[in-house]
């Protein structure tokens, strides 16, 4: 089913008559307690998030056939973050997204990170969920070194919140992405789990088929800095990916695995051993010493130099060099995800370029974010050969390296007009769409038109859309109320209507692109499974419709203050 | 020398006042720099050290002393975003800024004088009946749908000209003057730059058009037919020349405003100018940059300001005349 049908089907069913929830009855209206007051949806603007603004008209279309009265308030970005964030008591509920990055292939930065009761006051857990039963098994998941009992701990941590529905999960996106087969060997493409081809693997591996030897990408945001020790947003990691090395990288089918450790042991669950690859060297050809190693584990921490890598060093007690290959970590806890969030996330710098100016960088106002290195110099697979910012970034391939990349050069190129993008791609100007927010069915209908040249890739994202409801504030604070929320969203429709079909339906903080740990039959069991199922959990939890509105169930008086 | 000392006083206010303005105008907006952040590992703790890191910890009336007292020794401060001093930033996107601004003015203006002149004359012609709206209509489209559809047509269907950007990829060049004056380059700004000339041609051609036809009215137009001169050389050396005058002024007023207006033109042709800087500062909230692009921007309006007056009575002595009684 086409958009434009789904849309008519949507509306259609908004027509139909309205199934009584006890009626309106005089009984009724004696026993029900007060009526639920406007709540109120935050939700990015239509032009900022088309997709998710449209879900967010579907679902108050759906939530007003409970009797609820919803206002839809679209908000800037940056107005919508602050609310949700640092006024956290004010807001209803929520529109979301986590979006996907390699190191949330392992599922412990959602799961601990986002519900997590240590987190409510001022972390992720902005929605206030707080459930002992949950705290306990997102702590064992992350001290559990036995994968098999660590993935059956994941799942229950999905029924948990399946239960509880602290969200109301809505898809995971899926990436449409296209590369330019005429300029590169179809079969070389590689695709990660949960990323598609815009993946460090792909770029490494991409094998020219002519003349034209050059990855030409594009980014619709600029790369800001390209820094070891800070990232202001996502095309920034692309490049440091690419420029610095890692002691593991996040492999293709989302695990860790050795990369600038050719080795990696774990006598128990504090410590964990790194050897080092042999001949490794730095861009200026200096080698790549255990002591560099070392020093690029500590920098983060020193002081406040580098606010955005400092949390991933806090659970390192130790980080030595025994010998001259080998780093032996000591951790304050066990931590499974240690390999993927640290080991595979912090780039290895050369300790003669940053150790002086870290020592300088102590006593000036400003941190290490704020250092500039006109070239800057790791010993990635890619070299950097500039930055011009808002128009391209271009790196070469570092002849060096053990796994030196099949193209000569990698150059993003910043397009912020999506149809200018399908231009330059169908012109040759860029050879891999990576980065494509608009009309799905504009890249199929040019890849069917151009079946010689154009290759197409979907992936179902790491990332999940969702509404957060606000724990704090009645009535999300039942959990009954909650679950009849989320029976009744018709994800399949959302997914074909505001997606467009470019995406999969979702009920888990752990995407299926993520097989390991996602439990495979989650999405089914929604309690309650639609919207006639919401009615019903509703009717059982003591809430009541008199004359449209939804009423809070005997006894129960609306004392929250309506968000402004 | 006054008069000219007086201007620039006025001059420094203005920029005074933009300044001060956009200085409160970002720090009252909802929100602040630390949400660019936010991720699942962000706390309270990593928000202060942002904070004390972009100098936002300290009083307000602080940050404004240490503000204006950067400007006036020309330090426009470090973006929160990039951490590279703003003037860096600024510097590197001016000169695409100014190429497609100077272009596209140069070719709306040398085309809007001409037409206009000729139109003056045309008065009442089905040529006019026809020019007239047509120059309207390409005022009044928006200019991102005059520069997509001539994307569409002349790059997407006929793949004469580039999609997006200044350059081929990955271009070397061993100046930035060689990069200006490259024919990849030129190449790439003649989509961008039509598209800007379309819109602005429109108010070149209607200014002159109305000035010659008060103009031709003058009895020295009148001496100049009777003379028998011909039709080119009595507009072009006689009625034009006199009808400049207010065509000048706005061409300098249009180079100044034409600097910070190029925000749409640049997003179409993904064209790496100053108005995308701005842009992506205020979304980002990256107060020193985006403070930084407002006062180039008013410093370049400001001056072109002056400059129209300037030349005003360069090309007009009564003005300056009048200026002295």
């Amino acid at each position: 089913m086409n958009r434009r049908a789904m849309l008519l089907a949507a509306s259609a069913l908004t027509g139909l008559s309205r199934l009584p929830l006890g009626g309106g009855s005089a009984q009724a209206q004696a026993a029900q307690g007060d009526p639920i007051r406007p709540l109120v949806l935050l939700t990015r603007p239509q032009a900022a998030a088309p997709a998710a603004y449209q879900a967010a008209e579907l679902i108050a279309q759906e939530w007003r056939k409970l009797g609820l009265q919803i206002e839809l308030r679209p908000l800037p970005n940056q107005q919508m973050s602050q609310v949700v964030w640092y006024e956290r008591q004010r807001w209803d509920f929520t529109m979301w997204q986590m979006v996907g990055r390699p190191e949330r292939g392992d599922p412990d930065e959602m799961v601990y990170n986002l519900l997590h009761s240590a987190n409510i006051a001022t972390g992720y857990n902005f929605v206030g969920y707080n459930n002992p039963a949950y705290d306990r098994l997102a702590e064992a998941q992350r001290s559990e070194m036995d994968q098999a009992r660590r993935q059956a701990l994941v799942r229950q941590v999905q029924e948990v919140v399946n239960q509880d529905q602290p969200y109301a999960f809505l898809v995971h996106p899926v990436n449409l992405q296209a590369f330019n087969k005429q300029v590169f060997v179809e079969s070389s493409a590689v695709n990660q789990a949960g990323l598609g081809i815009r993946n460090f693997w792909n770029w490494i591996s991409l094998q020219p088929t002519g003349a034209q030897r050059d990855i030409i990408v594009n980014s619709t945001e600029p790369v800001k800095a390209t820094n070891p020790f800070y990232v202001s947003g996502a095309p920034d990691s692309w490049v440091t990916d690419l420029v610095w090395d890692r002691l593991m990288r996040v492999g293709p089918d989302g695990l860790p695995q050795p990369w600038a450790a050719e080795r990696v042991v774990q006598p128990d669950p504090l410590h964990i051993e790194c050897t080092l690859r042999d001949g490794m060297a730095f861009h200026n050809g200096d080698p790549v010493t255990a002591e560099d190693v070392v020093f690029s584990f500590e920098a983060p921490g020193t002081g406040n130099e580098s606010p955005m890598y400092r949390p991933f060093v806090q659970n390192i007690a130790s980080v030595v060099a025994t010998d001259p290959k080998t780093v032996r970590f000591t951790l304050k806890r066990p931590d499974a995800a240690f390999r993927i969030a640290v080991l595979a996330k912090l780039n290895i710098v050369q300790k003669k370029t940053w150790a002086p100016v870290l020592a300088e960088y102590q006593n000036r106002p400003e941190n290490l974010e704020s250092y500039v290195e006109e070239r800057p110099i790791g010993s990635g697979p890619y070299r950097f050969v500039r930055s011009r910012v808002n128009e391209e970034v271009v790196l070469e391939a570092n002849p060096n390296h053990w796994a030196k990349p099949k193209a000569d050069r990698w150059i993003m190129r910043i397009i912020t007009n999506t149809e200018a993008t399908l231009g330059a791609f169908r012109r040759g100007e860029i050879n891999v769409l990576a980065d494509y927010f608009g009309d799905p069915d504009l890249v199929k209908e040019m890849a069917e038109a151009n079946p010689r040249m154009i290759a197409v890739r979907e992936e179902v994202d790491i990332g999940f859309q969702f509404v957060g409801m606000n724990l704090r504030r009645a009535p999300f604070s039942d959990a009954a109320f909650r679950r009849a929320l989320s029976a009744s969203v018709n994800r399949e429709m959302m997914a074909g209507a505001a997606w467009n079909g470019q995406a999969v339906p979702a009920n888990s903080m752990v995407s299926p692109a993520l097989e390991a740990w996602h439990d495979a039959g989650i999405v089914g069991r929604v309690p309650g499974g639609n919207l006639d199922g919401a009615k019903r959990l509703l009717q059982e939890a003591g809430y009541r419709v008199v004359n449209g509105k939804l009423h809070y169930p005997a006894g129960v008086r609306e004392t929250t203050t309506p968000f402004q | 020398m006054k008069r000219f000392a007086g201007r620039i006083a006025h001059a420094a206010f203005v920029l005074w006042a933009v300044a001060t303005l956009t200085f409160l105008l970002f720090r009252l907006m909802p929100g602040d720099p630390t949400l660019n952040f936010l991720s699942d590992s962000f706390s309270e703790e990593m928000r202060a050290d942002l904070l004390e890191s972009f100098g936002l910890d300290k009083p307000l009336p602080e940050q404004y002393l240490i503000y204006l007292g950067s400007l006036l020794q020309g330090d426009l401060g470090v973006s929160f975003l990039q951490k590279r001093p703003v003037l860096d930033i600024l510097l590197a996107a001016l000169p695409n800024t100014a190429a497609l601004t100077i272009t596209a003015l140069v070719i709306a203006y040398a085309f809007g004088i001409i037409a206009g002149a000729f139109l003056a004359f045309a008065r009442g012609t089905v040529t006019e009946g026809i020019a007239i709206p047509a120059a309207l209509i390409t005022r009044a489209a928006p200019e991102f749908w005059l520069g997509m559809l001539l994307l569409s047509w002349l790059s997407f269907a006929w793949g004469i000209f580039p999609s997006a950007g200044a350059n081929v990829a990955g271009s070397e060049f061993t100046s930035e003057w060689a990069r200006l004056t490259s024919a990849d380059f030129l190449w790439h700004l003649i989509l961008p730059a039509l598209t800007l000339a379309l819109y602005l041609q429109g108010l070149p051609l209607l200014l002159m058009r109305a000035t010659m036809l008060e103009v031709l009215n003058d009895e020295f137009i009148v001496m100049a037919r009777m003379k028998g001169l011909s039709r080119w050389a009595i507009v072009m050396r006689h009625a034009a020349r006199n009808a400049l005058l207010p065509v000048a002024t706005a061409f300098a007023l249009g180079l100044g405003s034409s600097f910070g207006g190029n925000v749409v033109i640049e997003t179409v042709f993904s064209w790496p100018g100053l108005g995308r800087v701005l842009v992506s500062a205020v979304q980002g909230a990256d107060y020193p940059l985006a403070q930084g692009a407002f006062i180039m921007i008013a410093a370049v309006l400001v001056l072109m300001n002056m400059v129209a007056d300037l030349l005003y009575a360069w090309l007009d002595p009564r003005v300056s005349v009048g200026a002295r009684r």
